[in-house]
């Protein structure tokens, strides 16, 4: 037994150097952690298990012949995070590029089935060539895959899903991220694309570097496949630890609440003088988000796209919370079509997992002009709306400033089921702004005047005065007028109420979300 | 190098707060547009000096217009 001992010591050893000193080192030079120091930085000290160490693989191509693949290229197994368990499925690059192999394959597929099967996160480092030609090439090892991505899909909103781009993720490797829940890129190495540079350039004959085709800066600033560009491997992991922290297990379970030393009462003396008194100058909203959650709490999602809405996870009084609030430093805070695929994601996001929303609205409402609607804002418009309605975790609503037209309703204004929804007293809800809404109902009356700059003045004037907040509070329609500085205290109690919050809906075998 | 500055959002230019020959930071708004009934600032996507103003006050402009020229 002894001699055996050894035996399985020395395999273990021999897969445990993944794909050789001159691979690792090259790993290195680009930059890169390998696959093992980035397994030992994810996990808890001493927790991680691994599975299917021995694989190599699975010998079907005469083009591998005396070829050893260790590990067959991929580290599964499963360890805790931040005390709470996960499983992985992480590429190792030094191996055939990180290629997913035939065993690969085997060895993920029972990852999958760990994290789904106890519903637990599952977690994808990507670092990979993608399929690997030699084993994947012809329809009898071809026709019976891809089988990944369904499960993938089956498995989104029961438990989190993390696909984290540390390298290449080339052609179909790329829908592992898209079918995610949350995908930092890291800068510089990472790359996606369901085509690379050399299939480009043959097919549609375009030249382009792998960078400027699906860099971190591409996904996360223009295409919004990527949720967060990060500077290197260390501050990608750390990024997945602090996402996993405000999320349940799986869908079952409320998410993780933490000791708060932040005080609930705390009044933030800034959040009187953030927002301007002319009502059409922009101000920074993150500045009230960071003045109202737990001091620190904010981690902001897709941060670079979209920046006319601000999405993120933060907490309050220890509470994980989903903030979504209109940014008027970037087009004016009005809606489009990448704003709302990017706030409809996110509240789908939260809702899947029992995260409670929290909407800061001001917005002059949704874009309007031929671009915007030839490109179909009605129809990614419906998007919000439709995960607005379909949101049944407990929804807070402060209307901070402009509340216009249908803005209003996918913020979750009062039709939209907020258990709570007050107001700052700068508020104003109307179906569109003074100024348009006196042009337009008042058209004749402006343009027949003496002076109809005098009297489209006091047409705004009166206009103004219909839309006051205490019109609203005065109707019973918000729950209340609330000086800045409550607004903490008042979202803590909120969602303090909210938490027994119970919704019947009709049986339905799912809607037909516009898409 | 020249560098374009081009208008982001369709609107009318509402203020020029700069003026060729200017030096501008980063950020900097080099005209500010009306639209969406907000004042919307074009910024100077890097330092540097204003060469040239395309648009004048109260001209209407759509997205992806050139504004200004900045060196």
């Amino acid at each position: 037994m002894k001699d055996l001992a050894a035996d399985l010591a020395r395999r273990r050893d021999a897969a445990r150097a993944m794909g050789g000193e001159d691979a690792v080192a090259r790993q290195h030079a680009a930059g890169k952690l390998t696959v093992r120091e980035r397994i030992d930085l994810l996990f808890d000290a001493g927790t991680f298990t691994e599975l299917g160490v021995h694989a190599t693989h699975a010998g079907i191509s005469p083009d591998m012949a005396g070829k050893t693949t260790p590990a067959d290229g991929v580290i599964t197994g499963f360890g805790a995070i931040g005390g709470r368990l996960a499983s992985v499925i992480a590429y190792d690059f030094t191996v055939m590029a990180g290629s997913m192999g035939k065993t690969a394959e085997v060895k993920c597929n029972r990852a999958r089935e760990i994290a789904y099967g106890k519903r637990m996160p599952m977690i994808w480092l990507i670092d990979s060539a993608g399929a690997r030609i030699q084993e994947a090439i012809g329809s009898r090892n071809f026709a019976g895959s891809g089988l990944l991505f369904r499960e993938e899909s089956i498995m989104s909103g029961v438990v989190p899903q993390v696909a984290a781009m540390m390298g290449p993720g080339a052609a179909g490797t790329a829908y592992i991220p898209a079918l995610a829940d949350f995908v930092p890129m890291v800068k510089g190495t990472s790359h996606m694309a369901l085509g690379g540079p050399p299939l480009v350039k043959a097919v549609v004959g375009e030249d382009i570097s792998a960078e400027d085709l699906g860099g971190s800066k591409v996904h996360c600033e223009i295409s919004g496949v990527g949720d967060l560009e990060v500077a290197d491997d260390r501050e990608c992991l750390a990024a997945i630890k602090t996402y996993l922290s405000y999320f349940p297990s799986n869908n079952t379970e409320r998410p993780p609440a933490v000791a708060c030393q932040d005080p609930a009462e705390r009044r933030d003396e800034e959040l009187l003088s953030i927002v301007p008194d002319n009502p059409r100058r922009a101000y920074d909203v993150k500045k009230v988000v960071r003045g109202v959650v737990d001091r620190d709490s904010f981690f902001e999602i897709k941060p670079g796209f979209a920046k006319n809405i601000v999405v993120g996870l933060a907490r309050l009084a220890g509470m994980p919370v989903g903030v979504v609030a209109n940014q008027p430093m970037v087009l004016g805070g009005a809606l489009d079509n990448d704003a709302a695929d990017k706030a409809a994601r996110f509240i789908l996001l939260c809702d899947a997992f029992n995260i409670p929303l929290v909407f800061l609205q001001d917005v002059p409402g949704f874009m309007v002009g031929s671009k915007v609607e030839r490109a179909g804002i009605i129809r990614h418009g419906a998007k919000m709306l439709y995960a607005v309605s379909e949101a049944t975790v407990p929804k807070l609503t402060v209307v901070i400033r402009k509340a216009y037209g249908a803005g209003y309703f996918v913020m979750c204004g009062r039709g939209y089921e907020p258990d709570l929804i007050v107001v700052w007293p700068t508020a104003e809800i109307s179906v569109m702004g003074p100024e348009g809404g006196t042009n337009i109902i008042f058209r004749k009356e402006i343009a027949s005047a003496s002076n109809p700059d005098e009297e489209r003045a006091r047409r705004v004037a009166e206009f103004r005065k219909l839309i006051d907040p205490y019109v609203a509070a005065g109707a019973a329609l918000v729950d209340d007028v609330i000086d800045p500085r409550e607004t903490r205290p008042t979202l803590i109690r909120a969602l303090l109420m909210a938490q027994t919050k119970v919704v019947q809906r009709p049986w339905k075998k799912h809607g037909v979300m516009p898409v | 190098m020249p560098e374009e500055i081009r208008a982001h959002i369709t609107g009318v230019v509402f203020q020029i707060p700069t003026k060729p020959g200017d030096k501008v930071g980063a950020g900097d708004a080099v005209i500010v547009l009306e639209s969406m009934k907000m004042e919307i600032p074009v910024e100077a996507p890097r330092a540097g000096a204003v060469k040239e103003i395309r648009v004048q006050e109260g001209q209407t402009v759509q997205e992806g217009d050139v504004v200004a020229i900045l060196e």
